[in-house]
């Protein structure tokens, strides 16, 4: 096994080496001097821990290649225990929440070692991580204005636009920025069409995949990506073989193989899914990723009408993760249950599982722990409102309120409002509902809950057009196994008595 | 695959409709002792009615054209009128021509005048803001606090 991670490892590393990226290697202290840096100079006295800096960053940023680029720069924070922003890089990437506090009070101890820039940095990656957003966002635009042509900072920046913001239009333009300046960046395509296709836009997304397969020949990420795209537009056919020639390349590719499994659960074909996480599991070497996939492998006993062996499958999960110190994925496994659970006293039993780990003594930031928390209480929201158990549901509410009056975390904000329209349809206030619920767009048991609300506000018109934003939703979520099935049903219901219907007329 | 699979339950719903939200920020130049503003001493400034710091500066409001889609919401929020009201009474002839209001074509150009005039007081964007302005909070509670009140939807 060590062997064969050597010898992968050498082989990313001579991908790497012909593949066009930026250029934050070391520059001779002469040239450095009189050129101006391109991009952010990193500052080390060792030059293996500078090496294996860039190549994590290669690995990690440019070519997705996840576990290896994380652990190369825990090798970079090895070679110089005082490397402050190598400390914050590891913090920012890692799934392991005792790594993380861990690793970013180390970047803060060091960081008298760092440049000025490399402080904005590390400002920008602990406050986009601890709510100090403000502060991050100046960081980080000083750092884009100075270094235009770091386009890794740029992506960088994206990414958490896109992706923690939800600014898609800010993340768009910073992205067309970058391709403007250099229309083969690959990482830039590949941020770009993700950013067009979770703003709706998904048409605009696969020929920008295209450019990606073009600019990035022989890497596996392009492949995987054009397949994750296709998926997300309900072309299951398309995933898999986009999957599969991602595969040709690596065959280590773990996401790759993951996505197989999501594909096929998607497909209902649930056996075959799970023999493909079960791949995937094996293929990464990262703990919090391996439960992640073991958790959907568990949801497709539940898709396939098996709730005893899914709960015994997520049970194990729970116990394991407990163990080893990953009380996200513990919490989730509970969570997950109760979602399915179809007896709502047994599901609140779950939930209240799900909030003990919380409250346990685990390493978890409090970002973590509030959004986990929030979800769990707007599951609880929803799971009582579906019981018709309007005061469980108001109890659920009661401290998302309070957590939502002091938190700036976007997710807790969400499941606030969402938690808030149960209540308000279980009190028959049907406008306010949906009102409040729409604040709750990609949440898939939100928008079950507006579809009710506007079928109940005598709006059956949009409660359809919901429904089918909620039908036409292809990702690997437990929300979405558990509500768009349903969707799915009702709108054929639908569909058949409109057909009947007009049959019917037809015939007088 | 995308880079931050960590938020992935965050995403992925991309057929819905953003639920991104504009936070606007008030920016003063870093120098400016002011680090809170009330809403309604916010409408006095624009308004033209308070027009000078307490240090004794004469304050220059500089902002995009109240007409742009996306102030619409802010002048609103502010002032309590619509786009073409808040244009009258943001160039007040009234207003002390030592106090006047700028309007400027991009959020850059707004960052660049506060942080090159120490009695300067803005209106942008907050994803536009950098090191050179200083972000005021509004009614003790500054950009993507539960509750600010320049959050528009």
């Amino acid at each position: 096994m060590k062997t064969q991670f050597w010898l992968r490892s050498v082989a990313i590393l001579m991908l790497v080496a012909g593949t066009p990226g930026p250029a934050t290697r070391a520059q001779s202290p002469k040239l450095k001097s009189v050129a101006k840096s391109q991009t952010v100079p990193i500052s080390t006295r060792s030059q293996r821990a500078r090496d294996e800096f860039e190549l994590g960053m290669k690995q990690r940023e440019d070519l997705l290649y996840t576990d290896e680029g994380l652990d190369s720069i825990r090798a970079a924070v090895k070679a110089d225990p005082h490397f402050a922003l190598a400390h914050a890089f590891v913090a920012f990437f890692t799934t392991d929440p005792a790594e993380e506090k861990r690793e970013r009070a180390l970047s803060i101890r060091d960081i008298g070692n760092a440049t000025h820039d490399e402080r904005l940095l590390i400002r920008w990656m602990n406050g986009t991580k601890n709510g100090q957003i403000v502060p991050a966002i100046s960081a980080m635009n000083d750092l884009l204005s100075k270094y235009p042509g770091d386009k890794r900072l740029a992506n960088l920046d994206s990414e958490w636009l896109c992706s923690g913001q939800q600014n898609f239009d800010r993340g768009v333009e910073v992205l067309e920025r970058v391709l403007k300046a250099d229309p083969n960046y690959f990482p830039a395509l590949n941020n770009l069409a993700y950013c067009y296709a979770l703003d709706g836009k998904v048409s605009m997304a696969p020929p920008l995949m295209e450019r990606y397969v073009v600019a990035l020949p022989g890497q596996p990420n392009p492949q995987d990506s054009y397949a994750e795209i296709l998926r997300m537009a309900g072309d299951f056919q398309g995933a898999l073989d986009h999957y599969r020639a991602s595969l040709k390349i690596d065959s280590h590719f773990a996401s790759s193989q993951a996505g197989l499994g999501s594909t096929y659960a998607l497909m209902g074909e649930e056996e075959h899914a799970r023999e493909e996480y079960a791949k995937a599991v094996d293929m990464t070497t990262d703990l919090g990723t391996k439960f992640n996939y073991r958790l959907l492998a568990a949801m497709t006993y539940f898709r396939q009408s098996q709730p005893e062996q899914a709960r015994k499958e997520y049970l194990a999960i729970a116990n394991e993760a407990c163990k080893a110190g990953f009380p996200l994925q513990e919490a989730e496994a509970h969570r997950s249950m109760a979602l399915f659970n179809p007896d709502p006293a047994s599901a609140l039993r779950d939930l209240n599982a799900a909030e003990a780990v919380l409250s346990e003594k685990h390493v978890l930031s409090a970002a973590d722990r509030d959004t986990e928390l929030a979800s769990i209480l707007q599951t609880r929201a929803f799971v009582a409102v579906h019981a018709s158990m309007p005061d469980v549901a108001q109890k659920a509410f009661e401290p998302l309120k309070i957590m939502a009056q002091t938190s700036r975390n976007n997710l807790v904000q969400q499941s606030y409002h969402s938690a808030s329209g149960a209540v308000l349809l279980a009190e028959g206030k049907f406008a306010d509902a949906i009102s409040e619920l729409q604040y709750d767009p990609r949440n898939p048991l939100s928008l079950e809950l507006l579809a009710d609300a506007q079928k109940d506000a005598g709006d059956a018109a949009t409660q359809q057009k919901t429904l089918a934003v909620l039908a036409a939703i292809n990702d690997e979520r437990v929300e979405t196994a558990v509500a768009a099935p349903l969707a799915r049903a009702a709108l054929k219901a639908t569909n058949k008595t409109t057909a009947q219907s007009l049959h019917i007329a037809g015939r007088l | 695959m995308r880079n931050r699979v960590l938020i992935v339950s965050l995403l992925l719903a991309g057929v819905v409709s953003a639920t991104y939200a504009t936070e606007f920020a008030i920016v003063v130049n870093p120098t400016n002792p002011a680090r809170s503003v009330s809403l309604a001493d916010l409408a006095k400034i624009l308004k033209g009615k308070t027009a000078a710091w307490p240090t004794g500066k004469n304050i220059t409001v500089v902002m995009r054209d109240p007409s742009s889609p996306a102030m619409k919401f802010f002048t609103e929020k502010v002032l309590g009128v619509g786009a073409d009201e808040a244009k009258s009474v943001l160039s007040d002839s009234a207003r002390k021509p030592s106090s006047p209001v700028v309007f400027a074509q991009s959020d850059e150009e707004i960052v660049k005048f506060v942080g090159s005039n120490a009695a300067a007081i803005g209106v942008v964007d907050v994803y536009n803001i950098t090191g050179s302005v200083k972000v005021i909070k509004i009614d003790e509670k500054q950009p993507f606090d539960p509750g600010y009140v320049l959050k528009g939807h």
